[in-house]
């Protein structure tokens, strides 16, 4: 009952995936999983040794919501239930690796990939009527809510990581993560878990996002929140592979802050057009990143803010590796729905 | 199904959901139960089953389960008649001759629905095959949960109006909660475990028996050990399968507090000989390794009290089952109470069964306390190496076999390897003892090297630096012994005092071990006076004057204490003692110390002289003697005691006090042939030969004469 509301409120949002067209290709989904999806549900991290992770199964399941694929969905869902959603609080382990027995060797959260579940997991009632999805949506939602979300000085903010991030477990704690903000999801956690204010969550993570450093006025991958925020102690200090989706998830969430949006726009882009890896301390370039995947995400700010049409080669979809695969389908479903003179 | 009603019947009245139910989970118990009792709520247990009073789900209080895709929960409630069992996974496992997932299938079936009957024959094909149906089955019985799924799923899209039948669905989610829950066992999240236990109790039949271990494991780990009684009780209540029973009581025996263990021993069935006798129950392997394990405990901490029963069965078990380690178990135990002959024959019995360098320890510990020291030195020597502890040991024991009285002859073999060993410990007491017992067998430049060793391994040690300077001193190195002396100046009195006459100590004997108790540390500590080569009934230089004068008839009560004093030496001189004696006396009275030091000197000398020994060593302690003096007259009283007690047949006595002597002044031949005739009198020929050997080569007579003596007595029997 309750999800039905969830789904008219999904509607209201303009968040409902829209089965009449598909967001993302069927041909698309196809070679997708048989790249990075195992039969057995588990989505596989090839850039980083075969593993599978709370994230990776998050962006499976909303990849499968986007694609109006169920049959996929419940191959995800299976995996993820039975192997990682084994936490007593009720939050999904982060890290699952083939090659060791149990496969399980660190029982610690990501909430990034909490929150992708939860999320894509009250889509799919939404989408499909299916009672048993937003109900374990919404546990997820709450126990994140119960374990996760914290008040620090003034701001609301979500743990990486129920161990290891606060300030008592160490010096510069508590740390964040500004691209575990996956901000379109917030909405849907605030009917899914009604008692926490996820929107004061919403607006610190965009406070976090805009914390500029170096000169390019970048966010780190790590930020610490112990003073004045600074980058984390013991992460290298750079706008890496974490925080190059923050504008990709702005974007998503319709977030109408373009002044932040140029900025990292700018921010990210290589000398030769590729998206740069920034190490903010030295203020240099560690390393453009070429992948369609990741250009994308530049490419689709420029089409929002300069009107700029994307080039074709980043309009079309080709697996490369899992992360910069998994963005591009994101960007790619943002732009059919939201954006299609950008395509 | 005995089994599975007498549990779905339970249900009502508390039974195993209504103990997870109670127990919750933290913060999905309301979650799992909503807020209906369990006794009334047959819930997801009777779900699909056509059991009575089934909770309709209602608004308020679904509960609906974390293994989302249950298609019942959202159809209808429970139907009135017996569901269409599909029977389809049954035909795959026979099909494969897989027996075994055969079985437990129709155990699930039978939980599932307990008024199902399995076909009779499962390889019988039904009149229509669902070719679909069945690659979803078969998908489910090769354990390809998601994509079954995703295979429901896929012909869900296909056909909107398909079902998915009731009992696959159940089956699926069954399979899928249990894979759940074992993986949360693995990592230790135990909530988890009891969640999807109480979440699914289909699972908590003897057909799981893992499961229900795991769920009890959790238990014990969130602190609710009486529930992970109850757990196991469930089991060893209901379960007929041997090796899973008694695989029960062994985790249960690993997790649980002894007092619920005992409870649970008592559910034991007879075991296969059929008998009621405790002993050869199901269960006497894990009664064995209990008893084992308080022994075991007792072991190591001797406060610790051992039951009865326990102990017996352990003993029990070394003797019959002839396991060297049950053996060394009590031996240890009674090391720790200090029962050495009983820990001798444990550790004797383990030892025949198996060398160890822990029996062999234990037995050395048992041999030491009954001074068996060259037993003990055998025994562990082959394990020298083992370890600090038996390296430890074996030390200590050499240093016993070294220095126990009589000492012991070793043999060249077993000198040789303590030798070795020493040399590769650099062990400081032990060649301290060597250099002692050299010593002792008159090889005094053994002595001395031994000494010089110790001292360089410890230049520090005492008492090496006291051996080495008697040994100087009895080898005649003046300059050695200076240079000792400096070097200890200040630090030892003893080494000090070793002076002119060479002065011999015999070695402490006993050096501590472990547990055995120490053995009197004879005078190697005390003070070593200052040689006399006079003869204690040659006249003593003292200080008195006019000594001549000493005219008869002159009563000593009438003299003045200085005045008796000089009338007493001079009586001494005269050889008239007793009167002597009575001299002293009258100057024993005098004021100053320094008259009643040389009087009490003096009357002891004069009983002496009289042969009245007792009498000497009484007057000797009746003032203050300096050092020298003291030990003049100790060695006098001691000659003439040794004298006595051989004269009297006591030779033992006479050993001692001769023993005793010789620690404060150096052995004199008569002396010398006096010991080897106690020798020969107690029948110790060896040690009569090695003295009179001795003296004969100082040219004695009395020295062959003994060695003729010794050679006849050998002689006869």
């Amino acid at each position: 009952m309750t999800f039905h509301v969830l789904a008219l409120a999904l509607l209201i949002a303009g968040l409902m995936p829209n089965t009449a067209r598909p967001q993302i290709l069927p041909e698309e989904w196809t070679t997708y999983q048989e790249r990075f999806v195992a039969e057995d549900g588990r989505v596989v991290d090839d850039g980083n040794g075969g593993i599978s992770h709370s994230e990776g199964q998050g962006y499976g399941l909303l990849l499968a919501v986007l694609a109006g694929d169920r049959p996929g969905f419940e191959r995800i869902w299976s995996f993820t239930q039975r192997e990682l959603m084994l936490r007593d609080d009720g939050l999904a382990a982060w890290k699952w690796d083939p090659a060791t027995t149990p496969h399980i060797m660190d029982a610690n959260n990501a909430s990034d990939g909490d929150i992708l579940i939860a999320y894509a997991l009250a889509q799919a009632d939404a989408l499909w009527s299916e009672d048993g999805f937003g109900e374990s949506a919404r546990q997820i939602a709450q126990a994140l809510a119960r374990t996760s979300v914290f008040e620090h000085h003034g701001e609301m903010l979500l743990r990486p990581g129920v161990a290891g991030f606060a300030a008592g477990e160490r010096p510069d704690g508590p740390v964040v993560n500004p691209s575990y903000w996956v901000f379109e999801a917030f909405p849907v956690l605030e009917t899914l878990a009604p008692e926490t204010d996820w929107q004061a969550v919403a607006r610190s993570g965009r406070k976090i996002a805009s914390a500029g450093f170096g000169d390019r006025r970048l966010p780190p991958d790590w930020l610490s929140m112990a003073a004045k925020p600074m980058p984390a102690e013991g992460f290298p200090a750079e706008f890496g592979y974490n925080a190059l989706r923050i504008p990709l998830y702005l974007m998503r969430a319709h977030d109408p802050d373009m002044e932040l949006l140029k900025r990292m726009r700018d921010g990210m882009t290589g000398p030769s057009g590729g998206v740069a890896r920034v190490d903010l301390d030295a203020g240099r370039v560690i390393e453009e990143l070429t992948d369609p995947g990741y250009r994308i995400i530049p490419a689709l700010a420029s089409c929002i803010l300069d009107r700029q049409p994307l080039a074709d080669d980043l309009t079309r979809f080709t697996p490369t590796n899992y992360y910069p695969s998994t963005l591009h389908l994101l960007s790619l479903s943002f732009a059919r729905k939201e954006r299609p003179e950008c395509l | 199904m005995p089994v599975i009603r007498a549990w779905v019947i339970a249900a009502g009245t508390g039974g195993l959901l209504a103990l997870l139910a109670a127990a919750g989970g933290a913060q999905f118990q309301n979650r799992w139960m909503g807020d209906v009792l369990p006794a009334s709520d047959d819930g997801k247990g009777a779900r699909a089953a056509p059991a009575p009073a089934v909770q309709v789900p209602s608004p308020g209080n679904r509960a609906a389960p974390l293994l989302a895709q249950a298609g019942p929960e959202t159809g209808s409630p429970a139907p009135a008649a017996p569901p269409q069992v599909e029977e389809s996974a049954l035909r795959y496992f026979a099909q494969q001759g897989d027996k075994q997932r055969l079985e437990r299938e129709i155990a699930r079936l039978r939980a599932l629905y307990p008024n199902w009957t399995p076909p009779a024959d499962p390889l019988a094909a039904p009149a229509n095959i669902d070719e679909r149906l069945e690659a979803i089955w078969r998908l489910y019985s090769e354990g390809k949960l998601a994509e079954a799924r995703q295979a429901i799923a896929r012909r869900q899209t296909d056909e909107p109006n398909w079902q998915p039948p009731a009992d696959l669905l159940d089956r699926l989610a069954l399979a899928e909660a249990r894979e759940r829950l074992l993986n949360a066992s693995q990592i230790g999240q135990y909530g988890t475990v009891i969640n999807v236990a109480s979440g699914n109790p289909q699972l908590l039949t003897c057909s799981e028996v893992d499961v229900l271990w795991r769920v009890a494991e959790a238990f014990v780990r969130t602190d609710r050990e009486a529930r992970a009684q109850d757990t196991y009780r469930y089991i060893l209540s209901n379960c007929d399968n041997p090796q899973e029973r008694l695989a029960t009581m062994q985790n249960a025996a690993r997790l649980l507090s002894p007092p619920l263990v005992n409870e649970l021993l008592a559910l034991e069935r007879p075991g296969e000989t059929g008998t009621e006798e405790a002993g050869t129950g199901e269960f006497a392997s894990v009664r064995d390794d209990l008893a084992r394990n308080a022994v075991a405990r007792g072991g190591s901490d001797a406060a610790i009290t051992v039951a009865e029963d326990q102990l017996a069965r352990v003993e029990k078990l070394a003797r019959e089952k002839g396991s060297a380690s049950d053996a060394r178990l009590l031996g240890w135990y009674d090391i720790g109470r200090e029962r050495f002959r009983q820990a001798e024959e444990w550790f004797s019995m383990a030892r025949e069964r198996e060398d160890t360098a822990d029996t062999a320890q234990g037995l050395a510990l048992a041999l030491s306390a009954r001074h068996a020291y060259a037993e003990a030195e055998a025994t562990l020597y082959r394990w020298r190496g083992e370890t600090d502890e038996t390296r430890a040991t074996y030390l200590a024991t050499v240093a016993n076999l070294l220095g126990v009285e009589p000492r012991v002859k070793l043999s060249g073999e077993v000198l040789q390897r303590i030798v070795a060993e020493v040399a590769a410990a650099r062990d400081v007491p032990v060649a301290r003892q060597l250099g002692w017992y050299a010593r002792a067998w008159e090889q005094h430049q053994t002595a001395r090297q031994w000494f010089e060793t110790a001292l360089r391994w410890n230049p520090d040690d005492e008492p090496s630096a006291y051996g080495l300077a008697l040994t100087r001193h009895l080898l005649g190195d003046a300059a050695g012994l200076a240079e000792i002396k400096r070097r200890w100046a200040g630090r030892s009195d003893r080494i000090r005092q070793v002076g002119t006459g060479a002065t011999e100590a015999a070695p402490a004997p006993g050096v501590d071990t472990p547990s055995a108790a120490p053995r009197p540390v004879a005078s190697e500590t005390s003070a070593a006076p200052l040689p006399r080569k006079a003869m204690p009934r040659s006249t003593p230089r003292t200080v008195a004057s006019g000594r001549r004068n000493c005219p008869a008839h002159i009563h000593p009560e009438t003299l003045s204490p200085q005045a008796a004093l000089e009338r007493g030496w001079c009586l001494m001189d005269a050889n008239r003692p007793l009167e002597a004696a009575q001299a002293f006396e009258i100057a024993l009275r005098a004021p100053a110390e320094r008259v009643r030091r040389d009087a009490s000197y003096g009357q002891s000398l004069a009983y002496l002289r009289s042969g009245l020994v007792d009498d000497a060593a009484v007057a000797a302690a009746r003032a203050p003697q300096n050092g020298q003096r003291a030990a003049e007259l100790q060695t006098a009283i001691l000659a003439e005691r040794a004298l006595g007690a051989f004269e009297r047949g006591r030779y033992t006595e006479a050993l001692i006090a001769l023993e005793q002597r010789a620690q404060l002044a150096p052995e004199r031949i008569d002396l010398m042939v006096l010991r080897g005739y106690a020798y020969l009198k107690m029948r110790r020929f060896e040690d009569a030969r090695r003295v009179f050997e001795a003296a004969a080569g100082t040219g004695s007579r009395d020295g062959l004469r003994g060695l003729a003596d010794l050679r006849a007595a050998m002689g006869s029997p």
